[in-house]
């Protein structure tokens, strides 16, 4: 009994001590983007939520598929009801650590970086490795990434009539201003 | 004789299907202000139903019209100049981006809101992540 408190307490302390290295954005930015010859389709969210949790680097984001704004109320239609069938799968998720991460990349200016997790898109899960940017800009602490996936990896249908219409990988683009959590 | 009126009855029938797909592909997005709510809900309350259970209450409200009285505990300018109305909580509260056309011509009562007042949005809901998302929202009573 005395064990399982003294554990307890440990636990606790370090919860709390290691809880002040954690960043949140509530209002991630992130699109999706793919080109067709009619026009772009262009879709886009500022309502992801992504924390990062600096003593280990790693990265948790998650976006509700039903906030991707779309220029034409049919595209964002099709989007949620035909492609990513939202209200079956309506988050998608991401988890991944920063390769060769250290603390003070945070304090840093924006330099490049390479981060490796899984994606969960569509209710299919892969693991990827994608190229972002992270460190201060403007007093900031600022986090991108620019990935490509094609719907198909993902499960997604794309009937054969509209599918060679629309560019083979749809370009994803992320964007967010850390602000620290917790503390 | 016959032929001629299958012809442009078949041509007639092109013209309203072009029409009709036109028509949906210009198809404009809904109107917040214009809709009636399928929800009225206090925002404490309406929060503690998807801390209950996120999967019942995302069901039952995810892309609904919902009308919700709450705590302005902060307005927010996202980098693209969309207002955000957060209410109850800052942190796991109720997320509100406003509607970017209703914005534009109600900007003095926007401007006018205080936080710690209370306040009526409506808006649709988008789930819950962390805080409830509604997207896009209109102010319907300030006091």
């Amino acid at each position: 009994m005395k064990k399982q408190l003294i554990i307890l307490a440990i636990l606790i302390m370090s919860v709390s001590a290691f809880g002040q290295d954690k960043f949140i954005a509530k209002n991630a930015y992130i699109s999706f983007y793919s080109s067709t010859p009619l026009e772009d389709i262009l879709g886009e969210s500022n309502e992801a939520v992504t924390i990062l949790d600096a003593t280990k680097g790693e990265v948790v984001f998650q976006a509700l598929m039903t906030t991707f704004h779309f220029k034409r109320a049919l595209m964002e239609e099709h989007f949620n009801e035909n492609y990513m069938e939202s209200s079956k799968f309506p988050k998608a998720k991401f988890k991944g650590m920063i390769e060769g991460f250290n603390k003070d990349m945070l304090k840093a200016p924006v330099a490049n970086i390479k981060i490796t997790g899984q994606l969960n898109v569509h209710g299919v899960e892969k693991t990827i490795t994608v190229p972002g940017t992270i460190g201060m800009e403007a007093g900031k602490l600022v986090a991108t990434a620019k990935f490509k996936v094609t719907p198909e990896e993902y499960g997604i249908v794309i009937p054969s009539l509209v599918r060679d219409k629309i560019g083979k990988e749809m370009e994803i683009t992320v964007k967010d201003n850390y602000v620290p959590f917790g503390q | 004789m016959k032929i001629k009126y299958i012809i442009l009855s078949i041509l007639f029938l092109i013209l309203v299907g072009a029409g009709v797909g036109l028509k949906m592909f210009f198809k404009p997005h809904d109107n917040i202000n214009k809709m009636d709510a399928s929800f009225k809900v206090e925002g404490a309350s309406f929060i503690n139903e998807f801390k209950k259970d996120e999967n019942a209450a995302t069901a039952k409200y995810s892309e609904k019209v919902i009308e919700i009285k709450g705590k302005l505990v902060a307005k927010n300018t996202l980098p693209n100049g969309t207002i955000l109305l957060i209410l109850e909580d800052e942190m796991e509260g109720i997320s509100s981006e406003l509607d970017a056309e209703w914005t534009k011509s109600n900007q003095p009562l926007i401007d006018g809101l205080k936080i710690g007042n209370l306040v009526t949005i409506k808006g649709v809901c988008k789930g819950f992540l962390m805080e409830v998302k509604v997207n896009p929202a209109v102010v319907v009573v300030n006091e």
